[in-house]
């Protein structure tokens, strides 16, 4: 299964990274290296073989579906690590465009 | 004597500070005065934090003082990887996304590491959100190896192994997603265990693949080891894949009689540097004069379970690191629109490695793609969890090298992918399996250490510890 140009500069989309032309070019060679490693997983027969479940960890418990509080100091740093902000408000780029005129 | 304190590890230091022959704070400043000295050159730290440590110190001598001493680690100077949270810190993953990112709550490993006195000197580096086999991958530059500036330490926790290895700390913690652990700590000539899937708490790790990542100790002696192991682990209601499982109550023994090790034929074979399999033959050779029975065991697909890995942990990343968006915090790149913004934020804030993996990821995922790749990578996960727990009903313990190679140099496989990738190739079948995994040091080429590794049952961390500490004591007594 290989990876085209376009296959990757569609995927880098959806991953909202912005790659250059450069790197696009060099996604594209180390990908298709690691596609085709990985391909050797095609020749093992495995008709009836269940997918493995998270882990081996006994785990599989559910909380509480309830609000957790913070404390202060918390909310502080909450605040600090804001990129941009008005008073306690998170400030973020509009998520719907004007029309441009 | 400064210089011996710091060889001394938890082990050590901690019977000088409860004989009164040392204080914390002594210990603690001779730490700060090598890291200071050292570090420059070295670049296993991203932030020591001078005051804070010698704070923590000081009130564990008072509280020895006092009679009051927590125990153990209380006073003992530890390092951190800089992908654990520890409040109100910078924490970077190694990631220019989160240059700046200030903790807001404590691991969970950190609030049961707090109730232990230990001191914390600061944050290691790390290849970029731990991806990476050599520290290279860093935001903040390269990791240099202890006994060869020219030679990578290993990682991605490279910091933290050169930290231990060099003497600027007593012990350190690491994360192991696929060997990062035990592949700087064979590099580095020190300790490194991965415990069973499920023991430790991710939570307040930041998370590369949620399947495979788990905390463990990097240290100077597998005693010191199960120090760290016995206060981390444990059922965490903040993460949900912990497990309620039996405790773990250290079981050391002298000799193996009655332990059988399995030598898997499948990772035996070709590929492996020939002073590493020198190095490890003779270590095997010792757990045989302890009395172990040493035999072939048939380990069927051990040669997919770095194929899986590098479908399913690509997978995970690019659902885990879609989080670092720019908005809520981390760097973010001003742009007119909210596209550019993500695209600007991440193209810049995320380095080619993790970059390279959100993408085979979002590929791996994508619609047509999904059964072929993970669906398929899922099912061979199975077989494979299958072939190990058949092996272990046979054998005790499964040995390997860690790595196939030596720690190389710096550069040599930067531009390969796929060749570093391959360092993972005997340490990942224990995250794919899920099973706890320890590297032990077990000789030197050229200068160059090399680690043995043992795979154990599930849950049965104290059995692995005993062999490992075995083979440990006979080779330094010898």
């Amino acid at each position: 299964m290989g990876m085209t140009r376009d296959d990757i500069a569609s995927i880098a989309h959806l991953a909202r990274i912005g790659l250059s032309d450069e790197e696009l070019e060099r996604a594209e060679k180390d990908l298709e290296g690691i596609l085709r490693y990985v391909d050797r997983l095609q020749k093992v027969e495995t008709s009836g073989v269940p997918e493995a479940s998270a882990s081996v960890a006994k785990a599989g418990t559910f909380r509480a579906d309830e609000a957790h509080t913070c404390s202060e100091a918390e909310r502080d740093l909450i605040l600090k690590n804001f990129p941009a902000r008005d008073g306690d408000l998170l400030k973020a780029p509009a998520v719907f465009e004007r029309p441009k005129r | 004597m400064l210089d011996e304190i710091r060889t001394l590890g938890i082990a050590g230091a901690s019977e000088l500070l409860k004989n009164g022959e040392l204080s914390s704070r002594e210990l603690t400043d001779a730490y700060l005065k090598e890291i200071d000295s050292r570090n420059p050159a070295l670049n296993a730290f991203l932030d020591v934090w001078h005051d804070d440590a010698r704070r923590q110190a000081n009130d564990a001598d008072e509280r020895r003082t006092r009679g009051e001493s927590l125990g153990v680690l209380d006073g003992i100077p530890i390092a951190i990887k800089d992908n654990m949270l520890v409040q109100g810190k910078r924490c970077t993953a190694g990631s220019k996304i989160l240059e700046n990112y200030i903790a807001v709550n404590h691991a969970t490993v950190i609030k049961k590491l707090n109730g232990t006195g230990a001191v914390y000197l600061g944050k290691t580096n790390m290849d970029e959100f731990a991806m990476g086999s050599s520290t290279e991958n860093s935001a903040f530059g390269s990791v240099r190896h202890p006994r060869d500036p020219d030679r990578v330490p290993g990682g991605s926790s490279g910091g933290s192994a050169v930290a231990v290895a060099a003497d600027l700390c007593a012990a350190a913690l690491g994360s192991d997603t696929g060997g990062s652990i035990r592949q700087p700590a064979a590099f580095c000539g020190i300790v490194g265990f991965k415990p069973t899937y499920g023991r430790i708490s991710r939570s307040g790790l930041i998370a590369m693949a949620s399947s495979f990542d788990q905390i463990g100790p990097m240290t100077k002696s597998v005693e010191d080891a199960a120090t760290l192991f016995s206060v981390m682990y444990g059922k965490d209601s903040l993460d949900q894949t912990t497990a309620d499982a039996e405790p773990f109550v250290p079981a050391w023994r002298s000799g193996l009689k009655g332990v059988k090790v399995g030598l898997p034929v499948q990772a035996w074979g070709e590929g492996i540097d020939k002073d590493v399999r020198s190095s490890v033959e003779s270590a095997v050779k010792t757990l045989s004069d302890l009395g172990a029975d040493i035999v072939d065991v048939d380990l069927p697909y051990s040669n997919e379970a770095l194929a899986v890995y590098y479908i399913v942990m690509p997978c995970e990343v690019s659902a885990n690191l879609s989080r670092f968006d720019g908005i809520r915090y981390g760097r973010r790149e001003p742009a007119p629109t909210l596209l550019e913004t993500y695209l600007h934020s991440r193209g810049e804030g995320i380095g080619p490695e993790p970059r390279r993996r959100i993408l085979l990821g979002t590929y791996a995922l994508s619609h047509g793609y999904y059964d072929a790749y993970y669906r398929k990578a899922k099912k061979v996960q199975t077989l494979i969890q299958n072939a190990y727990a058949s092996a272990l009903e046979r054998v005790d313990v499964l040995v390997t090298p860690t790595a196939p190679t030596k720690a190389f140099r710096i550069g040599e496989k930067v531009n390969d992918p796929l060749s570093m990738y391959l360092e993972d190739l005997f340490t990942v079948g224990a995250n794919v399996a899920g099973l706890p995994a320890i590297s032990v040091p077990c000789g030197a080429s050229e200068g160059l250490p090399v680690g043995m590794h043992l795979v154990g049952r599930a849950f049965d961390e104290a059995s692995l510890l005993a062999v490992a500490r075995a083979y440990e004591e006979a080779r330094g007594n010898g």
